[in-house]
């Protein structure tokens, strides 16, 4: 459905987003989550085509987004983190209005505008200027704009952010719905609301996927846990990605060690002793030795700051 | 283009933009019409016209402020350019209503023409050439601040630009009058949208005038073609 190979954005000779690799399959629903300024929402705009890559490809249901944009854009309901509103429209004219551009015959139209606005519980509201409406109402007028033509892809980009509970637990709930029926990508802050709607994670952290997993799968314990190895870089993947058992090995940050030999990585693989035991003698047998070793929590936060550091 | 078209012109009547032009205008022309007409006794609209043609850069930029700065803030832009819109459509569209709502301002000062007419005898293939002429010249205009508009981030910068790129069309009409510099002066003349407007005013009406009218708005609207799709490769 949707896969993204070496991925690069770089403004200027800043980077943006590096390397990114991943695949989505139809109907999974998927969580994006890092910290603020980690790549999330320029990942998100280059899946929805509206931000040009400086490298990598990204094909949405067998078509090349880059190449054409039009064509994958078709695919995709996108809410950005500021719902792209017209504030002196009333909401059924703006529906109609992004309706008409994103082609929707006109003879359906109504019937089906009518259907989202009452997915959307936006049908009370369909009169005002959406320069009247509560932030809660913006952004579900935002979602509406995005279900328009049932896209089979759906991406939002932090969707409940400056919402009250109450109106959260809605759009959860509408989010949660949606995404029995659409692929969903989620970016979120709020980890609690990623494993509610969510099968799959991405972390993203300083431009780079640092871990992708099922959520269950992150949260069984021990199977994952970082490691500080004295040795170069490139060796000690090598090495710890033949040992049997280890799923994915992901280099993580280390600024203070790296002048002076050290790396760090991630490593998930099988839960238990038996893995990190087969590590530790691999890497003796190699003469690298492991200075730190240090288990993951159980819960999607630990691991998040644990991968976030 | 003609989705563009509408709801660019819903906007124009939607929010105070499109009453200010149209106020502005009438209010400019007005008093221009009162002072040359009513109290000097002029029995035509040359003088209001002419006058207008060098005062109009204040005016069009009010139109053009918003054209693109509003859907960059909003983030509506993107969705724009990845629709089954084409820039050009995009352009056009946005072009053509604010020529629209142009045209309707023109179309009130005909009542003008009606006092010209119930209390003089007025020349009317003058007055019709000459409200031809300004009209192209409000589209040439409208033109250039598509294109300056299509290339700001805000609606500040929009107006500023705008409000420079007209400025300097009118007075390079000014200077080419006076400077008998060569090169310079042809460059200037071929600039001076004022002076070929000067035929209209003057009840000539030729078609290289009107051609190069419609040939300078269309290149002034390629421009803006290419800097609006520039901005789906940032």
């Amino acid at each position: 459905m949707i896969e993204v190979k070496e991925l690069s954005k770089y403004y200027g000779d800043k980077p943006g987003v590096m390397n990114v690799n991943f695949s989505i399959d139809s109907g999974e629903a998927v969580g994006l989550l890092g910290p603020n300024g980690a790549g999330k929402t320029t990942i998100l705009k280059m899946l929805a085509s509206q931000m040009l890559p400086s490298a990598g490809s990204i094909t949405i249901e067998g078509i090349d987004a880059i190449i054409n944009p039009k064509e994958s854009a078709r695919c995709i309901g996108f809410l950005p983190e500021i719902p792209p509103l017209y504030p002196d429209m009333d909401v059924n004219s703006y529906l109609q209005f992004f309706a008409e551009i994103k082609g929707i015959e006109s003879k359906g139209r109504a019937a089906h505008l009518n259907e989202i606005m009452e997915m959307t519980s936006i049908v009370d509201v369909k009169g005002r200027l959406i320069k009247n409406l509560s932030k809660g109402y913006r952004q579900r007028v935002g979602l509406a704009q995005a279900l328009i033509g049932f896209p089979p892809v759906l991406i939002l980009d932090e969707p409940t952010v400056g919402l009250d509970p109450k109106q959260i637990t809605e759009v959860r709930s509408l989010i949660k719905k949606l995404a029995q029926e659409h692929t969903v990508i989620l970016s979120s802050h709020i980890l609690s609301e990623v494993k509610m709607i969510c099968s799959r994670i991405l972390i993203v952290n300083g431009g780079r996927l640092i871990l992708q997993d099922r959520v269950e799968n992150l949260e069984k314990s021990g199977r994952s846990f970082t490691i500080r190895v004295k040795g170069g870089r490139r060796q000690v993947k090598k090495i710890l990605s033949a040992v049997p058992g280890v799923r994915e090995v992901t280099p993580a940050d280390d600024p203070a060690g790296e002048s002076a030999g050290y790396c760090r990585f991630l490593v998930i693989g099988e839960a238990g002793d038996a893995l990190r035991e087969a590590i530790f003698r691999k890497l003796a047998s190699e003469n690298l030795p492991i200075v730190e070793l240090h288990t993951m929590g159980n819960s999607l936060e630990d691991i998040f700051l644990e991968v976030t550091v | 283009m003609y989705i563009i078209f509408r709801k660019e012109v819903s906007a124009y009547f939607s929010t105070p933009f499109g009453f200010i032009f149209m106020g502005i205008f009438l209010l400019f022309s007005g008093i221009i019409f009162t002072t040359y007409n009513l109290v000097g006794g002029g029995g035509d609209l040359n003088g209001m016209f002419g006058l207008f043609s060098n005062i109009s850069f204040m005016i069009f930029p009010v139109l053009t402020i918003k054209m693109f700065a509003d859907e960059r803030r909003n983030g509506i832009e993107p969705i724009l350019l990845t629709s089954r819109l084409t820039t050009v459509q995009i352009i056009l569209g946005k072009y053509f209503a604010a020529c629209f709502l142009f045209l309707v301002t023109l179309v009130v000062t005909g009542v003008y023409v009606v006092i010209l007419k119930i209390y003089g005898f007025p020349y009317m293939s003058a007055i019709i050439g000459s409200y031809i002429g300004f009209f192209l010249l409000g589209a040439a205009f409208i033109s250039v601040c598509t294109f300056t508009a299509s290339l700001a981030d805000n609606s500040v910068t929009a107006a500023v630009s705008s409000f420079g790129a007209l400025v300097g069309l009118v007075m390079a009409g000014a200077f080419s009058r006076t400077l008998e510099i060569p090169v310079l002066s042809q460059i200037l003349s071929a600039l001076a949208l004022t002076r070929q407007y000067d035929e209209f005013i003057r009840g000539i009406f030729r078609p290289g005038p009107v051609v190069y009218f419609i040939g300078f708005s269309a290149f002034f609207l390629c421009l803006a073609v290419v800097s609006l799709g520039r901005r789906r490769f940032a």
